[in-house]
């Protein structure tokens, strides 16, 4: 009998339907992993709320001060207080001018160590003066967005609000109003209790 | 000219599975990059420096003052006071606050000018302050919207704080 020889069949899958899936995945998830510059800082435990819903006009200036602590593993809240995360550096919440040392951990080298803080009321000063120069006013088109650590203590807070609205000098020798229109920052929760 | 031995049109296949390595490789990055992030809301508080706060016109209608004590050692909630009754602590009293300035509003025509001020201890948690704010800003309605979203209603708009306590933890020692 002769049988007639064939050629080895080769499976071709066909990978267009796959393609297009793993394609319109990849679109999805460069579409929700937000790139967006948000000056969110994770050391910052906000507290949350109900009512805490995302505004729906975002305001045209905007400064951000995250308020929080250098927790470190063990001990958690550390015994030196809140600082305020400012261009990566720490800042104390405080009218005086003197560096003041504060013990924080590190984390790389997990061990703690001191690390000079600056004061904080020099740096507003700063971004009031880099706001006017700007031609934006300070007191009525800037919002101060406060993100405070839940466990912060009330009285600093207002201190930094107190420090945000005091006049400063312009470049061109006025005097004029510092911030007005603050905003406190929580986390939205959707139970109700 | 005749072309003899033509060969037959030869069918292209790409290769791909390179593109298919750094395409789920690509996926793989965005899903391990995306980020679960729950969002975030802001109360908005008007606080104008000291010197144009007292260029105002008088108010028709008094402050509500809400009182925030808290204890020294730990910044936990002791007492909400609303004026000069005490409403307790803990959530109850911030759902009491609630509802007392709901009625102390229902039916005023001024109910747009109540302003609420804020006086709480230095050493207070930052979170019952948000809780407070909240209380005294709006409530969670029944209904749900269009979105699935709960409904918010908001009956006061303006919240303020009075100026900062001093400090009692120094004093102690903490």
């Amino acid at each position: 009998m002769r049988i007639k020889k064939t050629e080895p069949n080769h499976a071709e899958i066909d990978m267009t339907p796959m393609i297009d899936i793993v394609f319109q995945l990849i679109a999805f998830f460069m579409v929700i992993s937000n790139f967006e510059q948000t000056q969110a800082d994770e050391r910052v435990r906000l507290p949350s709320d109900v009512l805490a819903q995302p505004p729906t006009v975002k305001p045209a200036h905007e400064l951000v001060l995250n308020v929080g602590f250098v927790r470190d593993p063990e001990h958690g809240i550390p015994k030196q207080g809140p600082v305020v995360f400012h261009n990566s550096q720490f800042c104390r919440i405080t009218d005086t001018d003197s560096p003041a040392e504060v013990l924080i951990y590190n984390r790389s080298a997990e061990q703690n160590q001191t690390i000079q803080t600056v004061p904080f009321a020099y740096r507003l000063e700063q971004e009031k003066r880099l706001f006017f120069d700007r031609g934006v006013n300070p007191a009525e088109e800037v919002t101060v967005i406060i993100r405070a650590d839940t466990h912060v203590p009330t009285g600093l807070v207002q201190k930094l609000i107190q420090m945000s609205q005091e006049a400063f000098t312009g470049s061109d020798g006025s005097s004029q109003d510092g911030f007005a229109k603050f905003a406190l920052k929580a986390e939205q929760t959707t139970d109700t209790q | 000219m005749k072309f003899r031995n033509q060969k037959p049109v030869e069918k292209i296949e790409p290769q791909m599975a390179p593109m298919i390595d750094v395409v789920f490789l690509l996926l793989i990055f965005f899903m391990c990059t995306l980020k679960i992030i729950s969002q975030e809301g802001d109360f908005n508080i008007n606080m104008p420096a000291v010197a144009q706060a007292q260029t105002e016109t008088p108010k028709l209608l008094p402050d509500f003052k809400v009182r925030l004590l808290a204890d020294v050692a730990s910044g936990q909630l002791i007492e909400v006071r609303f004026g000069q009754r005490s409403l307790g602590t803990g959530p109850r009293a911030f759902q009491l606050l609630q509802q007392t300035i709901k009625e102390q509003i229902a039916g005023s025509p001024y109910a747009d000018e109540i302003e609420i001020e804020i006086d709480a201890d230095f050493d207070l948690n930052y979170e019952h302050v948000i809780s407070a704010v909240s209380a005294c800003t709006g409530e969670v309605s029944g209904a749900t919207t269009e979105g699935g979203r709960k409904k918010i209603s908001r009956f006061v708009e303006k919240i303020k704080f009075a100026p900062p306590r001093q400090s009692q933890r120094a004093a102690v020692g903490g």
